[in-house]
This record gives C-alpha cells, structure tokens and sequence, in this order.
C-alpha cells in the first residue's frame, strides 16, 4: 500500500453519540432512630460497598485543639464493641475487608468492601466502629503519637508543606485553614476524654448517612441495619455550624518556604472560591475542564507539552460546604520558578478577558464531561462514593442525572463571566517551596508581601 | 475468571477481547513487552521516555493522544516498569474504533512525527519527573541504591526505570528511532479490548486497523542469572526526619514457585494491623512509626523487601533485631491457621474485587494482557488465585526458610543528613549514581 492510499484509507474515526447516562434509583429509608439508609441495587458481582457519611471534618475542630476530628476518627477502628485493636481487625481481615476512615473538612466517611455473603457481618462490625468504639487512653496515646510522627515527617515532604501553606494562605483563621492533621501543640495538649465528648456530640445516627451500594436488595439492607444499627442512639448536644466562608478572607501574598539544596520548586497559585452550592456550578467545572482540569488543558498544554518545564500542571475548585478554593498547583525546575507563575497569572487572568473560552476548544471541554461521564459509576464503590457526595452536601436525587445536560448547556458568555468573577489573578496567594536562591530576587514582581514561612 | 477469546493477527499481535455489557463503555490496553530491563547501558531510561513519546502524537494524529480521547469522553495513560510498557484508555462505547486507530496509528506510525524537537521538549518533561518524584521526594532515591547494590552491574534491574539523569541527557531523537524499530511491533504486542463490545466487531476492526502493520523482528526473551544473596549494610543520607530501614533478598520470579508464599508471608509479618510485626513494634511498643512488607515480584527475578521507620529516639538496630526474629520464628513455624485462613480469603476478596473495573491500571483488560504477556494465557486468572488457595503453613515456612536468610540480606539505612549514628552498625556509603 502507498503513503497515499494507506492516508485515504486511514481516516480518523469520529466518536459515535453520546451514550445516554441514568444514575441508578437510590433507595432512601430512615430507620426510628434517624439513621438514613441508602441503597443502590448493582448486582454485576458479589461484591458490596457500605459507606457512613458522618457530617463531622476538621471545620468541627474547636479553635484551641486543629486536629481533633482526624484523631477522634482515627480512633472509631483502634477497638470498637467488644475487640481492641488488633482483634478488630482481624474480625475484618477475616471477612476479607479493611475498612477506611477518610476525614475531610466537612464529612467523615467511613467505609468498608466486603464480598456480598459477609455484608451481615460486615455491617455489624461497622455499627461497632462507628457507635461503640473504645475511646481508650493506651489506644489514643498509640494514634496521637503516629500522628505526631506523620506531621514530622511531613516537614520534608515539598508537596505536604505547599498543600499545608495554602490552606493557610487562602483560608487564614477560618476552620478551613487547617487540615486534619492539626499541630504539634494541639496533639499534646489533646486528652482523651477531649475525644469522647466530641465523639458524643457529632457521630450520632439522626445526623449520619448509611450508603450501600452492589448485590444486595434494599429490603434486606434496611431489615440488617436495623438489627445491628436499631439500638444506636445519642442524646449529646450538637456541635455549632460554623460561618459560611467569605471571599478574600486573606491578602494576597507571596508565602515562601525556602530549601536550600532542593532541585525543584513547588508552586500554589490559588484564592478563595465559591461552595458546591454556587450557582452556575456546571459553568465553573466546564471552565476548570478547559483551563487546568485534565492533560489537554490549557495550563498542562503550556507548562509542559510547549515549554517542557513540569511533569504537570494543573487547576482545581476546591467546593466545600461553606465556601472553597481554587487555585493551581505544579511542580517545576527551580530556576523556572517566576516564569511559571508569571505564566499561571496570566492564563488565570487570560481566560476572563484576552483569550476567552469559545469555540473548538469550549466544545472539547464540554464533550470531555459529557461523553466521559458515562464512566463514572462502574462499580459498587463509585456509586457508593456518588451517594456520599449527595449526602455531604445535600444535593437533590436527580444531581448527576442533570450533570450531563447542564454541561451542555454551557455557553462561551456564561464562561467568560465565570472566569471573571471566580478565577481572580489579583487575589491570588502564591506559595513556593524550593530553593530560592535563584529567583528570590524577581517575586518583587508580583507586587504583593512576600512572607518567609519557616516552619508550617 | 475472565471470559475472554484470543486470536492472533497474521503480523503476531496478539488480541484477547472480553465482553462485559453491564454499560456502554470499553477499555482499550495495550502491552509492549519492552521494560528498563531491555535498556543498554549508556541509554538508561529510554523505554520510559519512549512510553512518554508514544503520547505525543502519530503521523495521522499528530497533535497528541491526550486531546482527540479526552474530546470523546475517554479516560487514559501508561506507564513503564522494568518489564514491560503498557497503554490505557477507557472510553465510552461509541469511541473504540477512535481508541483503537490512535493505537495503530502510533504503533504504525509514530517515527514520521517524531521531531528532535519534540523529543527535546519530552526529555525535559521526563527529567522534571525524576526530579519531581524521586530526587526531591523522601525517601525517594533508597530503591535506586538498593537496585544498584543487590543486582550486579550488567544486570538488567541494576537501574532505574526513570533512568540517569546523565543518559537521559546523553539520549537522542535517533535512539528513541531505534528503539521503536526494535520493540514496537505487533509480534511484540498484546492488545486487549474489554467491554461493551462483541468479539466479531472488535475483531473486525482490529484486522482492519492492524493488520497491514509489518510484524517486525522476534524479541528474544532474556536470560540473565539470579542475582547473588549478598550481606551489605549500606547508608544514606537523605532530606527525612525519621531514619528508615529496607531489608532486601533476591527471591523468585513473578508466578514461579514460592512468589505466592512470599507474598503472604510478606502479609503476616508487616502489612496492616493483622501483622505480626504491627502488633509488636507499633501496637505493643510503639518503637516504629511505620511498617511495610512485599514480594515484589517481576518477571527476570524478585525482590523480597521489609521496611521500617523508627519512632522518635529508636535506632534502626533494633527494629532489625526484631524483624530478624519473626523471620526466624517464621520459618520455624510458618503461620498460624487463622493467619492463613485470613490470607485465603483476603486472596478471594481480592480476586473478585479486580474484576470490578473493565479498564485502567489493574482492571480487567489489564489483567488479561498481564497473564497473557508473562505466561501466554489469559486464562492464568484462576490458576493465580488458586496458587494462594492452596497454600498449606508448610509452603510458606519452607519459602520463608529458602530465600528470607536473615544473614544475607542487603540492609539501607535512610537516615536524617548528618545523623549516622542512626543507620545499623558498619554501615557503608550507598552508590546512587546520577
């Protein structure tokens, strides 16, 4: 075959329509003591996701103690009912499972995969985790001091110091502003009834959600909650709700965290942003998909496949419940430091003015979603995971069901107004960890405080 | 197990389709058997930079991989390891034929686009990478000085995926020529296509689409010896807070007698609260700050590895001391029956977990190319779960016994900058070439 007619033959295939995305009916119940039960039918393989969404986060950590929930929840699996640690994990390494305890800033998850034969047992065990866990001094004393040793070795993670700094750069003193690992001064001031009573007050079934998702009925679901979750009750008051997030809460600065002798720079470029229940929310992950959210968008594009100067770069809304973040993150050699924040300013500022989202370029973002969402909600977990996003924020049923023709619907003018009002160059912290003594001289460009952070 | 068919194209590609219509979606994975393992010396690092290069573009498509799947709702990457070099994408339904012509194209065309600019340009982002994820991460440079001392050095693990950075630079556009001339063709290929797909109409556009691709030379498997059971002590001085200690011995490859055995005598001794190791040196005593164990199996030879980090104020001697005495205790006794019992079923549950996703790393179309490339059937599913089915306590003391001897164990200690005094006793400088 010639170059010619092989080039007539080979012709790039277009994708075929758009297949049609329903997310599975969720079955909603609640049991007497408040407890909801959620279930979604997948019966594809024996296999069954549980996950409790608790709507406690270190955004509940009271002023004086940042890192209370992570501890707390860090405890619910170190002995519950009648097992101590170990023995509880054996009970579940027996039914072939290890549950996970994710801490976030506003929800709590905890969950668990079992094969679908041992969801009873696995359901009783978790009922342990959640509402009987020990809560005891040599267990707490064990957890506070692996803590202490992970915020340690997290001094020499680049990339841990970058996350920790902008938190704290975009967020300043509001509950958002510190992670889950909290401090030094707050773990050895911690005691373990601090931990009790806080357990008391936030893990209480008429506030939780129970998410199962995979190969089992909803009736059942409900009939084996009830004989294992029917007796939880709490009768501690609540926890305040704390204020929602305001914009520009913190002057934009230039945070530094100088390491002599390291070879790359670190860099958050980001600001304060809307929560998940802006208006305009599929306007906003449109906007992202295009700028920074995936390889081919325009940050990566420029970073690294023109310029060669990262391994990736790229944009995020952070959405919480009061408010969020965005902001961009990447990893660059050092010596390209100022040019690449030059560089993310510029594409931040450019998208709401000179190089608007429009065209080709909108419709490939938009197609991106669209077409991709399909993949999204293949297993147990991921739907499990879905519903808990539902949970977290109080979304209605049919959220993902209108995700596809809310993208679509999407037009160049809604983008570019987005852009302008949520993606704000001027307001943005900068944060570099590397070493700075090539370029220290040229932040004085970005016109706003430069601050040496020496040890976040 | 995984119901599959496999046929294989008159130019030596293998394809192995499954069929899954629980949604409208397909994964498209495609191995090269091509790893650092085949690299030369001199060019370390080239078959990643090449896996690197293979996303930049075809002489049909030549603007990329990423944009013209991501436009199609598709979800993909790749990756390399000493081994082998694989490819992923995930798409909706309707987008395979896409997916699989942007593979033939670049499995049949990718020289013509190939600029010494774009290589360049990739080299660099490759050499961000290094930098990114070993050099100025924790810990990061310790497997690179294991290799270096465990495996001699016309080895073909002696080094590291990513390369030196001195090759990396050394490299050039007519390498990356050569080397796809030599590795990338259908007869050194295994494509596997999983999903809402029937066999007929993949096979269909397979034959279309690959067929007229030239087979190109047999690679002729490597032979190389076991590596040695060596006694080292070796220190390095890294950017960490607390001092880390890796105990490494050679052991059998990927699939050959005793992996399975090691992989859950790794489990009973350091993975996870159930372990031996947790309960005494974190629960009990809370002398390590973290614990790790695994047969890390690959395809020429394997390595058996433990890891520990040292509480505040505990020296790596110690943790060694009691990590020497499960072995020894181990391989007297071999684990306990609900020891095993747990791993049996922790093997199940593991087992029909990766059947849950048809793509990406791990998932079902992955795993056929695996079994396919590393034992010639993609049918070794079953008989993989059943070598850990049938594991007795005398299987795993015997392994243990046979290749875990404590008093040859190539032993780093990863200690603060400027605090020796950490690493075990007699310790010598660790090689980490650059």
């Amino acid at each position: 075959m010639t170059r010619l007619e092989r080039a007539r033959r080979f012709v790039q295939p277009e994708p075929g329509a758009p297949a049609a995305v329903r997310f599975p009916a969720v079955h909603r119940e609640t049991l007497p003591n408040g407890l909801r039960v959620w279930t979604i039918p997948h019966t594809a393989l024996p296999v069954v996701t549980m996950a409790l969404v608790v709507p406690f986060g270190s955004r509940h950590d009271p002023v004086d103690r940042p890192g209370l929930a992570g501890v707390m929840a860090d405890l619910l699996d170190e002995g519950a009912g009648g097992r101590d640690a170990i023995a509880l994990a054996q009970a579940f390494a027996a039914l072939g499972a290890e549950p996970s305890v994710d801490v976030g800033s506003d929800v709590t998850t905890v969950s668990v995969t079992v094969l679908s034969r041992f969801f009873e047992p696995a359901v009783a065990l978790l009922v342990d985790v959640v509402a009987r866990p020990r809560l005891e001094e040599p267990d707490f004393a064990r957890v506070r001091e692996i803590r202490r040793n992970r915020l340690r070795q997290l001094r020499s993670s680049a990339s841990a110091i970058a996350d920790r700094v902008l938190l704290r750069g975009v967020f300043g003193e509001h509950p958002y502003g510190h992670g889950t690992l909290g401090s030094f001064a707050a773990l050895d001031a911690m005691t373990v009834e601090e931990v009790r009573d806080f357990h008391a007050a936030v893990v209480r079934p008429d506030e939780a959600t129970w998410v199962v998702a995979g190969d089992v009925t909803p009736d059942a679901a409900r009939q084996i909650l009830e004989r294992h979750a029917g007796a939880w009750r709490s009768e501690a008051p609540r926890v305040p709700v704390a204020d929602p997030v305001r914009p520009s809460l913190t002057p934009p600065r230039v945070l530094l965290v100088d390491r002599p002798g390291t070879p790359q720079t670190e860099v958050r470029v980001g600001h304060p942003g809307p929560s998940r229940h802006v208006d305009g929310y599929h306007t906003l992950v449109t906007l992202n998909a295009l700028l920074g959210g995936q390889f081919s968008s325009r940050i990566n594009l420029n970073l690294r496949e023109t310029r060669g100067l990262t391994y990736g770069a790229h944009t995020s809304f952070d959405f919480r419940q009061l408010g969020g973040a965005f902001s961009c993150d990447t990893n660059v050699q050092g010596d390209a430091t100022p040019l690449v924040v030059t560089e993310i300013l510029e594409e931040f500022r450019a998208i709401g003015t000179s190089r608007p989202a429009e065209g080709e370029e909108l419709a490939r973002a938009k197609s991106s979603l669209t077409r991709g969402f399909v993949r999204l909600f293949e297993t147990p977990a991921h739907l499990a995971h879905a519903a808990v996003r539902l949970a977290t924020f109080g979304l209605p049923g049919d959220t993902f069901d209108r995700f596809v023709p809310a993208v679509e619907a999407v037009e160049a003018a809604d983008v570019s107004e987005a852009a302008r009002v949520h993606v704000r160059p001027d307001d943005a912290t900068i944060v570099l960890v590397g070493d700075s003594t090539s370029w220290r001289g040229a932040l004085d460009a970005f016109q706003r405080p430069i601050e040496e952070v020496s040890e976040p | 197990m995984i119901p599959f068919t496999k046929h294989t194209l008159s130019n030596g590609l293998d394809v192995i389709v499954h069929e899954d219509h629980h949604q409208p979606v397909v994964a498209v994975n495609l191995w090269y058997h091509v790893g650092s393992k085949d690299e030369v010396r001199g060019r370390t690092g080239l078959a990643h930079l090449f896996e690197h290069l293979m996303f930049k573009g075809a002489e049909h498509q030549p603007r990329g991989f990423f944009e013209p799947l991501q436009e199609a709702g598709g979800s993909l990457n790749g990756s390399t390891s000493t081994d082998r070099t694989n490819y992923w994408a995930v798409v909706p339904a309707g987008a395979t034929e896409l997916a699989l012509w942007m593979e033939a194209d670049r499995m049949g065309w990718l020289v013509p686009a190939l600029s010494a600019d774009r290589f360049d340009t990739e080299r660099e982002v490759v050499l961000n990478e290094r930098r990114q994820s070993y050099d100025n991460r924790p810990y990061g440079l310790a497997h690179f000085a294991l290799s270096e001392a465990l495996y001699p050095a016309d080895h073909p693990y002696h080094w590291p995926t990513i390369g030196y950075p001195s090759d990396l630079r050394a490299t050039s556009v007519d390498d990356a020529r050569a080397f796809f001339e030599r590795y990338y063709h259908p007869a050194n290929a295994s494509l596997a296509i999983a999903g809402d797909v029937t066999t007929a109409a993949a096979l269909r556009m397979v034959e279309d689409l690959f067929g007229n691709i030239p087979a190109g030379a047999p690679v002729a498997p490597l032979t190389v010896a076991p590596a040695p059971a060596l006694a080292r002590r070796l220190v390095l001085e890294d950017r960490v807070e607390l001092p880390r200690l890796y105990l490494m011995w050679p052991s059998p490859p990927l699939f050959s007698d005793d992996d399975a055995a090691l992989d859950v005598a790794a489990d009973v001794i350091a993975n996870g609260r159930t372990s031996r190791l947790y309960r005494t040196l974190i629960h009990d005593r809370r002398r390590a700050a973290e614990l790790g164990a695994a047969q890390g199996s690959r395809e020429l030879d394997s390595l058996f590895q433990i890891v520990a980090t040292a509480a505040p104020d505990v020296t790596l001697d110690e943790l060694r001391r009691a990590i020497v005495d499960e072995l020894e205790r181990l391989a007297t006794h071999g684990p306990a029956a609900d020891e095993l019992e747990r791993a049996r079923v922790q093997a199940e549950s593991a087992f029909v977990g990766r059947l849950q996703t048809l793509g990406g790393f791990g998932g079902k179309a992955d795993q056929l190319n695996a079994y396919n490339v590393y034992t010639g059937s993609p049918e070794y599913f079953t008989e993989d779960l059943n070598r850990y089915l049938r594991l007795t306590t005398d299987d795993v003391r015997r392994a243990v016994a046979r290749w875990v001897d404590p008093s040859t164990a190539v032993a780093l200690s990863v200690v603060p900058v400027g605090q020796p005094h950490w690493a075990l006793p007699d310790s010598q400088p660790a090689v980490v070439t650059t």
